[in-house]
């Protein structure tokens, strides 16, 4: 290992990571965040219009129902990740029979592309042809039968479900390979000091983890800002826009209404929230690990 | 160590000059298939012309065969979206197709930004095919230039299943039916069980052709032009008249409870399958009703209105979205005879005849051209059409600029879905509108 440590050779490797990240990440970033200040609809020349955008932005009631959809999303999303990943990654990682085929059983959502995962959960989901309303008729339950999607109100949540039943099986797998890093002696002595199960969890794994459950809250934060087949495909967005999320409406705003520049202010704005949020979360991770 | 090195090199070598070669092979590979034949690009906005536009892919089959060797055309495919996208990518880089479909709300700013070519060249240079579209092209004149020619005529009303009527024991619909019978006979088809008109919001507000008309017995012509001319608002009373119209159906119970989950070809199953008694559309769905519904189809414009003011004896065959032209053709002598000859055979009389057979009407008129007796869906929009009602020059939803016709399908669907009054879905039109016209700094 010794000559990748050279000067030379660092830089030799930096340079090609970082002018591959300039182009394709950063440039195109400052792109998106000059049309947001832009009337531009994707043809001839942008012209120059401040912050009009931004004013318009906060005076629009659907980027305000999308922002509020995304949040509604997200913090069930989180949650519910966050807990049963690592819970799942805890039973899984024991020697138990049939862990292996659980193992691929729960991460084969994962390889589903988003968009026929979308498609196999509106025939779960819709509220006429759908699964669950039609086993609730079936019961006598008809009563509980919900709009779970194409309404104006579950839909969000109804999303959240969706994703972390997709996510689910990846990012256990992520813990599970933290937990592969975890020294088995250190478990052993805890065991003969007599520390209980969740003693040890709470002592060892947490603390010896802290990276990896960083980097999984992270993966779930900007995951969830990037959903974007799985509204298009459930609800469209729809009914009016009522479950756009900041990156579908957007998307609509850009492509469907050809108004560049609004579609990237409201880009510019869901990177900024998320970057704010993974912030918020950061500095709170570090404070307290110190 | 140093030999290690050498073959290490050489390999990452041939492997980017591979890369480089396959990034790089295709290009230029189709534009010519032989030094004499010359290819022009038609950028179509489906990813499977065969399938799912079958009369254009017929056409331009013919016009290869009977051009092989002289002159090509080849499809550049892909979805509306994505074909919307990538023409707007093309434009950029001076990349556009020869010629292309472009939605009629986009296609004036490509005329603006003078990527397109006047076709009034085109058009005095071939006055057959000026006589047989017969006005038709008016629509994508802008005044300075022709910037377009139909794709095809869209005919769009309201199709109907003879067959649900006569179970619900339900007087089909005529042209001359009023609002509130038209609203009888909903409530009539709702509680013998059926769905009485099918339609879906879900990825596809576009699909609101029943409405146009609506819009158009509403005066839209008069109402689009005082905005145009800064002296209205859509908020007016005709409008709000109109939508209040399209609300009244919501509450008779006209559509069906999904439709915020049901697509466009969702709601028209519902149709096929004989669960609605009637569906929205145009003449491109007319060969999948023969198939299905066959002789039991029936068609109609749509009620007339009572309360309004505005002529009610209006049809809507108008001009669908254009064909443009690259404006580069102008400056290739060998593409623009290629795209002149291409364009005599598709508005020629040929063209037209696989058009009929296909169920679609051809933007053009040729006396001898008719739709054979099986074309059941057809000739009852034939059968309508002989009324002789005038037609505006273009469907009001096309009148738009793309982000205020995008406006007008959320605020349509926004109405008849509840989530929006008539007042409030008109005023997002005009803040829309707002938004596009005001100089944002």
């Amino acid at each position: 290992m010794y000559w990748l440590s050279k000067r030379r050779y660092k830089i030799g490797l930096f340079i090609p990571s970082i002018l591959l990240y300039t182009i394709f990440i950063i440039i195109p970033i400052g792109m998106a965040i000059g049309y947001s200040f832009t009337k531009y609809s994707g043809l001839g020349k942008p012209v120059f219009s401040g912050l009009a955008n931004y004013r318009r932005l906060f005076k629009d009631t659907l980027f305000l129902r999308s922002l509020s959809n995304t949040m509604e999303m997200f913090i069930p999303a989180f949650l519910l990740l966050l807990i049963f990943s690592f819970l799942l990654a805890l039973l899984l990682n024991k020697k138990i029979k049939g862990s292996d085929f659980a193992k691929s059983m729960i991460f084969s959502p994962a390889i589903i592309a988003p968009i026929i995962c979308g498609i196999i959960w509106v025939y779960i989901l819709d509220p006429n042809i759908g699964v669950i309303n039609n086993v609730l008729e079936a019961i006598g339950a008809s009563g509980l039968k919900q709009e779970w999607i194409g309404g104006d109100k579950l839909s969000p949540y109804s999303v959240a479900v969706i994703y972390f039943w997709q996510q689910l099986g990846y990012l256990t797998t992520i813990f599970i390979a933290g937990l592969k890093m975890i020294p088995g002696d250190i478990f052993e002595a805890a065991e003969i000091d007599g520390a209980s199960e969740v003693q040890s969890i709470r002592y060892i794994v947490i603390p010896m983890m802290k990276s990896t459950i960083s980097t999984v809250s992270i993966l779930i934060i900007t995951g969830v800002f990037k959903i974007f087949e799985l509204v298009q495909q459930t609800t469209g967005g729809g009914p009016n826009h009522l479950s756009e999320t900041l990156v579908t409406y957007s998307y609509s705003m850009t492509f469907a209404s050809s108004d560049y520049g609004y579609g990237m202010s409201l880009a510019t704005v869901t990177f900024i929230v998320s970057l704010v949020i993974v912030g918020i979360y950061s500095a709170i991770f570090k404070e307290k690990e110190v | 160590m140093c030999k290690k090195r050498v073959v290490a090199s050489l390999m990452i070598a041939v492997m980017a000059c591979g890369l480089l070669a396959g990034c790089g092979g295709s290009k230029g590979g189709s534009t010519k298939a032989s030094d004499k034949e010359t290819v022009i690009k038609f950028g179509i906005h489906v990813a499977n012309p065969a399938e799912q536009e079958s009369v254009t892919n017929n056409i331009v089959e013919a016009f290869n065969k009977s051009n092989a060797g002289k002159y090509r055309v080849e499809f550049v495919a892909s979805d509306t979206e994505s074909h919307s996208k990538n023409m707007k990518l093309a434009a950029q880089d001076n990349t556009l197709p020869e010629i292309f479909w472009i939605d009629a709300s986009e296609a004036p700013e490509y005329a603006d930004n003078g990527l397109l070519l006047d076709m009034s060249g085109y058009l005095s240079s071939s006055e057959a095919v000026d006589t047989a579209l017969n006005g038709m092209e008016d629509a994508f004149n802008n005044g300075s230039i022709q910037y377009g020619l139909p794709y095809q005529c869209n005919v769009q009303g309201i199709f109907y299943n003879k067959e649900i009527f006569d179970n619900a024991k339900v007087d089909y619909p005529t042209d001359e039916i009023t609002y509130d019978k038209f609203i009888q006979m909903v409530k009539e088809l709702k509680a013998a069980g059926y769905i009485p008109l099918s339609i879906g919001s879900m990825n596809s507000s576009f699909a609101m052709w029943e409405f146009n008309e609506f819009l158009s017995r509403y005066g839209w012509e008069d109402s689009y032009k005082d905005i145009a001319d800064g002296k209205g608002k859509y908020n007016n009373d005709d409008m709000v008249a109109c939508f209040e119209k399209m609300q009244g159906l919501a509450e008779a119970g006209a559509f069906p409870e999904s439709m915020t989950t049901l697509e466009y070809f969702d709601a028209k199953q519902l149709f096929d399958n004989g669960e609605a008694a009637m569906f929205g559309t145009g003449q491109w769905d007319c060969a999948e009703f023969d198939e299905n519904i066959g002789d039991k189809i029936g068609f109609f414009w749509g009620p007339v209105f009572e309360d309004s003011s505005a002529p009610q004896e209006i049809a809507m065959k108008v001009p669908s979205a254009p064909l443009v032209c690259s404006a580069a053709v102008a400056e290739d002598d060998g593409k623009k005879e290629a795209l002149y000859a291409f364009l005599d055979f598709y508005y020629g009389e040929e063209a037209a005849k696989l058009s009929y057979a296909g169920s679609i009407f051809p933007a053009t008129s040729y006396s001898d051209v008719a739709a054979s007796d099986s074309q059941y869906a057809m000739n009852a929009m034939i059968g309508t059409l002989s009324s002789g009602w005038t037609s505006p020059a273009a469907a009001p939803d096309q009148t738009l600029s793309a982000a205020v016709q995008e406006q007008l399908y959320d605020s349509v669907f926004g109405v008849i879905q509840g989530t929006y009054t008539p007042a409030e879905a008109l005023d997002k039109m005009d803040a829309a509108a707002a938004n596009e016209a005001v100089p944002q700094n």
